[in-house]
């Protein structure tokens, strides 16, 4: 092999690696995205049944029914609209009743969510920014949990 | 009294920086001379006593310093006031540039490197840290204090309270903060134009050790997440993880091609870019975690104007340093030795693979800002994202690692070039055959295979070089086939304990038992501690193993008087191949819920981080 020809090979497998993950990260960024809703928003966007979304919002007061092992059902709510959640596994430590929590899970119907996980707030000051914005837009924000 | 003290030596030591400048550009008269080094020392020891008043401060709960009164509580444990000084943002800026100084000052002792080269360096080093000061004495500042007589603290986040963790911030700041040190030296080669062979030595020993450290914080934050945070695995591919990942990349690209550069005196031009890169993605990885535009388990207290000083000292350092890199630097007249198999083509495309996975990384951190402000719709980008982008784009670079050491310098000769492909063949065999009888996943079979073909490829060579070298310096020569082998650990580790963890979930009453595979669980009893900051609720677990007792293993939950948080305590059993991992959940009616991982191989991750820190360090004495 001559020097250019080896040369030349280099830089096209280089420029095939890089087209790849170009290619990758378009594909990955496209399919591998979760958006991010409030009850209000979710009930009012068309998304699709089966996606996968998180819904970000206050656990409704006496709304967590425990129905078998590990088997919880819960309701999220902002001030106008609420969704109803299924869950099955281990709820974090901080999650409570009245207090913020973050949902990742499949949409089966327009208000009901699978979850596959759920996040309560970290700390006594911490809630998503995003989640405050949305809180305070609709009134929902209490003065205490700043 | 305390906060008085620490303010006064964090603002003399910035105008000891500041009058350093000065005489930096009057030094040819003779009786500057020594005042330079004088001006480092005194500069190092007034952020020594401020940064060490603050830690008094929290030792003795000095309630009338605003930050300890946030951050601290008199009935904590000794160790965690200690820790607690770099608990929170004040204070881990002011570690931050305690580091920045005590880089600095060390670096005052080089005698490789030309005087003019080290004066130069120490000038661009002592800037940065003027820049750091101010964004510290302006936004940020550790010592303010409370109007009001108050006598107890808020406390400190009980996750917080964790012995790796204590060491985990240090550490880390090691890496990220070193790395400016590594920017000072590439700036006064570049300015100077003295990137020789000396210069090179240096700067390697210098990058080195920042990525040993950076590794070894990394881990220990992994390791932390892995038992406190109770969901069985390490890495959660949060922003804050990504941002640390990001210059730890650019600094193993950094790390490979100074070797390339110590035999050629090539590729100059790409290792001042890599240096000036990793200090401005510390910088930047800085700025969105601090300023709150991420959001992330990990978030310090936000403040927008801290994020605005950030950016704007990120722009500033950034764009310095690269419209220097483009005036400065000049075109080299010697030619890349490259070759389709040598081991500066084997280099130049670990780097290119390595600088490309660091963008897919960024660009996933960024992604949800770019989006929110363009279309104001919130996103995530979470780990599918992370797992199917960066990893295959790595492989490539997991693949030529393995027999990259082995390859020559001059030619494109592969010496033993069947060895290697016949212990490629046979793994490959045997790790379709295995996994074909057990349960085959894709990612499973990669990762296994591309990390049992780096260690036993590694081991090749490093027989060979034993063979030809004998056992003299063994460690010395061969550091970076050990430093492979330590990744290709790691792969298995990461690989098994994440594609062959298993999960059950049962519910358990006192002296009931469940049986998973050959272990049998029982719940024997649960405790209340009382302990002096916190409650513990403390099950115990009796393992048997083909009805042999094994172990004991003691998940619990704790609850935090004085921030009035739960934590949970997983319970692990800890083995070279398999670790027994218990969570504790919640009681019903006399049950309580539990979750059992089986990690398998999950120690090898840690053993394989051991390696690579020991091969960095050891490489420092290399000439």
């Amino acid at each position: 092999m001559s020097l250019r020809f080896q040369r030349l090979l280099i830089i096209l497998l280089s420029l095939i690696f890089i087209s790849i993950s170009i290619g990758l990260i378009l594909i990955n960024s496209k399919k591998n995205l979760v958006f991010f809703f409030t009850p209000s928003e979710l009930i009012n966007s068309n998304l699709e049944i089966n996606k996968k979304v998180r819904i970000g919002g206050i656990v409704k007061e006496k709304s967590l029914t425990k129905l078998e092992n590990s088997q919880y059902n819960f309701i999220i709510i902002d001030n106008k609209n609420s969704i109803k959640i299924s869950y099955y596994g281990l709820l974090p430590d901080l999650f409570k009743e009245g207090q913020g929590a973050v949902i990742e899970g499949i949409l089966l119907k327009n208000n009901l969510v699978e979850a596959s996980s759920v996040f309560a707030k970290h700390d006594e000051n911490y809630m998503p920014k995003s989640i405050k914005q949305q809180l305070e837009k609709n009134n929902f924000w209490k003065k205490n949990y700043k | 009294m305390m906060s008085l003290l620490g303010f006064s030596g964090l603002f003399l030591s910035l105008i000891f920086s500041v009058i350093l400048i000065i005489v930096y550009f009057f030094e040819n008269r003779f009786y500057l001379k020594k005042i330079f080094y004088i001006l480092v020392f005194l500069s190092f020891i007034s952020i020594l006593i401020s940064f060490f008043s603050l830690m008094c401060a929290y030792i003795i709960s000095d309630f009338s310093n605003y930050n300890v009164f946030q951050n601290s509580h008199s009935s904590k444990p000794l160790l965690y006031k200690i820790t607690g000084t770099w608990g929170n943002h004040e204070g881990s800026m002011l570690l931050w540039l305690t580091i920045m100084s005590i880089y600095n000052f060390i670096f005052s002792f080089n005698n490789t490197l030309e005087q003019k080269v080290k004066k130069l360096a120490i000038f661009f080093q002592t800037l940065l840290y003027i820049c750091f000061s101010l964004f510290v004495i302006f936004t940020s500042n550790p010592f303010l204090v409370n109007t009001i007589q108050i006598t107890e603290g808020l406390g400190l986040n009980p996750i917080l309270q964790d012995p790796a963790l204590a060491i985990h911030p240090p550490m880390l700041y090691l890496g990220y903060v070193g790395f400016s040190l590594v920017l000072s030296l590439a700036l006064s080669g570049l300015f100077l134009n003295k990137i020789n062979t000396m210069w090179i030595i240096t700067t390697k020993n210098w990058t080195l050790f920042c990525w040993s450290m950076l590794t070894g914080g990394i881990a220990l934050g992994s390791y932390w997440a892995y038992y406190e945070l109770g969901w069985g695995g390490w890495w959660f591919w949060d922003p804050v993880e990504n941002v640390s990942l990001m210059p730890w990349i650019t600094g193993l690209a950094l790390v490979h091609s100074l070797m390339m550069t110590k035999k050629e005196q090539l590729l100059k031009r790409w290792i001042v870019f890599l240096s000036i890169l990793c200090f401005s993605l510390s910088v930047f990885g800085t700025f969105l975690v601090r300023s709150g535009i991420l959001t992330s388990v990990h978030s310090f207290a936000s403040d927008s104007s801290r994020g605005i000083f950030i950016l704007i000292l990120f722009l500033v350092i950034t764009s310095f340093s690269f419209i220097l890199f483009i005036i400065k630097s000049e075109e080299s007249d010697q030619k890349l030795n490259l070759l389709f198999i040598n081991k500066t083509s084997a280099l130049v495309i670990n780097n290119i693979v390595m600088l490309v996975a660091c963008i897919t990384i960024l660009l996933g951190t960024i992604y949800p800002i770019i989006i929110e402000v363009i279309t104001n719709k919130r996103i995530s980008v979470g780990e599918p994202y992370f797992n199917s982008t960066a990893l295959p784009i790595l492989l490539p670079g997991f693949l030529l690692m393995s027999i990259a050491p082995a390859l020559s310098w001059q030619t494109n000769k592969f010496p033993k070039l069947k060895n290697y492909l016949f212990i490629f063949i046979f793994l490959s065999i045997a790790t379709l055959l295995i996994s074909f009888f057990t349960n085959f996943s894709i990612w499973g079979f990669t990762g296994v295979l591309l990390s049992l073909f780096i260690i036993s490829a590694s081991l090749l060579s490093l027989y060979n070089n034993i063979r030809r070298n004998g056992f003299k310096n063994i460690f010395l020569l061969n550091n970076s086939l050990i430093a492979h082998i330590g990744v290709g650990v790691t792969i298995l580790g990461i690989t098994a304990s994440s594609v062959f963890q298993s999960e059950y979930k049962y519910s358990f009453a006192i002296d009931d038992a469940n049986q998973i595979k050959n272990l049998t669980i029982k719940l024997r009893n649960i405790n209340v501690l009382e302990k002096k900051n916190y409650q513990e609720l403390n099950a115990s677990f009796l393992i048997h193993k083909n009805n042999k007792i094994i172990s004991t293993i003691k998940p619990g939950k704790r609850y935090y008087h004085v921030s009035k948080i739960i934590t949970t305590e997983a319970g692990i059993y800890r083995n070279l191949f398999q670790d027994i991992y218990i969570v504790l959940g919640n009681e019903n009616n006399g049950r309580w819920d539990v979750r059992i991982f089986l990690n398998p191989l999950v120690n090898f991750i840690w053993l394989g981080v051991i390696l690579m820190i020991f091969s960095g360090l050891v490489g420092m004495r290399k000439k």
